[in-house]
């Protein structure tokens, strides 16, 4: 009985201890790596823009019928790729206007993922969104890889339409819009912006139809973002038109600029589309966005 | 005339309880009772974790396309958990049996070695029907749980688990194939090289077309037809954009899976009823 007893009194003092070893074992392999990551140099900055290894062919040849989940993971490194640039970026930046922050490698990521996927649509619209202001050429290339893989995908001549027309080639811009009018199920606006674009492309009005549209069709929330922000500029850009007005008839009437909205009979500073104040340059007769509005100034 | 009836009734049912196929699914049976003791479907607990995680987690890192990539995720992985299971399952089924020395066992009852390899293949093959069963059913209900209700995708995922069930099948054929004549290690080794040619196999054609010497153009085109053609039973990538493949796309590669399966198991019965247990 005794021997029993005691034999099992060891065996649950064994496992106490083998516990306790375990679970100190760990706790000192997590500080262990504190210190370690304490002790380890910075990060390379340049790092992160590293060149890719293996191109979209090579990826697609060995990733055994799992390219679609590969493709998946290069979509992600892209959007992850933008994120980081952006957060490393003190201002707010709208993701169409990202040519100061040198995403060398977003072409290459984008180009990847569509090769190892060339149905898959989302990173060909990113590409036609952002790349125009890093690389155009590129941009087109993708988008024109991507309509040549998806000859009915309508969206995707909506995008390398947008593309021209940011380009100011408001002819080619016409012809692409009325090439993807052309396929079955395309909603009957294509065909109509074919002819805005050839008559009027330049015109504000133009721009807030592509942007209207973009924000109907795209299922990126991104995309969607920038197209909302996009119409906020043309309404405030409409609105600042109106005020300049306002404040040239001031002038005319004055001979002199207001100081203060105050001056103007305003009693105080009209809300942009955002909800912020526009700001009025004292004696200049200029209205100007708040750096703090959403509102993008270019 | 009904006593005369229910006789002959009870004869037939004798016969094919002592005939070949009684056997065959005996030993299957047990083989799948073996993989369930043995572990093999604790895969499932992995599975259902990293689907759950893709499911709460991917809509934020991947733009708005989490259906896609649990589509793209949930097949990739039960496609990849399932050649591991083919293969590392699979070169053992024979081996062991010769290793525990219970094969003795078996042979000295009327079973024929034929019967053995093809119960063994089938007990095996049951396993990973129900581990792609129970694995559809989690895409099915994480697609159900991203979507907030009935999605279509899962209409295009059941063709594509059907096709990589068919690979499964191939894979495991082969496997057992290598097993009969060579250690599981080296079995191993052989069957993740034709997992990995088999995949290759456009390029093989290509390569057997660009080739200007008729030799070399000769083997390649040989090697193309000889080795199992795998990515036809590739159809992942489509499913999560929504495609299904045609009926007769399905028909034409599960009767080649029948086929082959049929030849590989011809060929391993070949082999292992030559080899000498004493």
């Amino acid at each position: 009985m005794s021997i029993n007893s005691d034999a099992s009194k060891s065996h649950r003092l064994k496992t106490i201890a083998l516990a306790s070893m375990v679970l100190v074992g760990i706790a000192s392999a997590a500080l262990l790596v504190r210190w370690t990551d304490a002790l380890r140099p910075p990060p390379d900055p340049n790092a992160i823009d590293e060149s890719l290894y293996v191109n979209g062919k090579t990826a697609r040849r060995i990733s055994l019928g799992f390219n679609g989940l590969v493709a998946d993971w290069y979509w992600m490194r892209s959007l992850q790729y933008v994120g980081r640039k952006i957060m490393s970026h003190p201002d707010d930046m709208p993701i169409d206007n990202l040519g100061q922050l040198n995403m060398k490698l977003l072409a290459p990521l984008l180009d990847t993922a569509t090769t190892l996927d060339p149905n898959f649509l989302d990173p060909y619209e990113y590409a036609a969104i952002v790349l125009p202001s890093i690389d155009v050429q590129e941009a087109i290339r993708i988008t024109q890889k991507g309509i040549e893989a998806n000859p009915n995908a309508w969206r995707l001549y909506h995008h390398l339409g947008y593309i021209y027309w940011q380009q100011h080639d408001y002819q080619l811009a016409s012809e692409t819009y009325g090439r993807g009018a052309e396929i079955p199920g395309a909603p009957p606006w294509m065909e109509a912006m074919k002819a805005k674009m050839a008559a009027d492309g330049g015109s504000r009005s133009t721009a807030r139809e592509i942007y209207t549209r973009m924000f109907e069709q795209s299922s990126d929330d991104q995309v969607k973002e920038m197209a909302r922000r996009r119409l906020l500029q043309l309404d405030s850009l409409d609105q600042r038109d109106g005020l300049r007005k306002i404040l040239t008839a001031y002038q005319m009437r004055t001979g002199k600029c207001p100081n203060s909205w105050r001056e103007l009979g305003v009693p105080g500073a009209p809300l942009d589309p955002a909800g912020v104040p526009y700001i009025l340059r004292s004696g200049t007769c200029e209205v100007e966005l708040d750096p703090k509005s959403e509102i993008p100034a270019k | 005339m009904a006593e005369a009836a229910i006789d002959f009734q009870q004869a037939t049912q004798t016969q094919i309880r002592s005939g070949s196929f009684w056997r065959i699914s005996a030993i299957a049976r047990n083989a799948f009772r073996e993989a369930v003791r043995d572990r093999v479907l604790y895969n499932l607990v992995l599975f259902v974790l990293l689907l759950t995680g893709a499911s709460i987690f991917i809509g934020e890192l991947s733009g708005g396309q989490e259906r896609k990539v649990i589509v793209d995720l949930g097949l990739s992985a039960m496609l990849l958990f399932g050649v591991f299971i083919a293969i590392f399952v699979g070169v053992g089924l024979v081996y062991k049996e010769i290793e525990r020395r219970t094969i003795y066992a078996v042979f000295s009852k009327p079973v024929g070695r034929g019967e053995f390899l093809v119960g063994k293949y089938l007990g095996l093959c049951l396993t990973l029907l129900v581990n792609v069963l129970v694995m559809a059913v989690g895409v099915s209900l994480a697609l159900v749980y991203v979507g907030r209700g009935w999605d279509p995708l899962i209409f295009t995922v059941w063709p594509a688990v059907l096709l990589i069930y068919l690979e499964l099948m191939l894979l495991t054929a082969v496997a057992l194939l290598f097993s009969s004549f060579s250690s599981p290690a080296l079995s191993a080794l052989l069957t993740f090289m034709v997992f990995i040619i088999g995949h290759f196999s456009a390029d093989l054609k290509s390569l057997a077309v660009s080739l200007g010497g008729t030799s070399a153009r000769w083997l390649f085109t040989g090697l193309y037809y000889l080795l199992p053609n795998l990515a036809n039973y590739s159809f992942i990538t489509p499913a999560a954009h929504g495609r299904a493949p045609a009926p007769g796309f399905v028909f034409a590669t599960a009767l080649y899976a029948l086929v082959y399966i049929t030849v590989i198991l011809a060929g391993a019965t070949l082999v292992f009823s030559r080899r000498n247990f004493k």
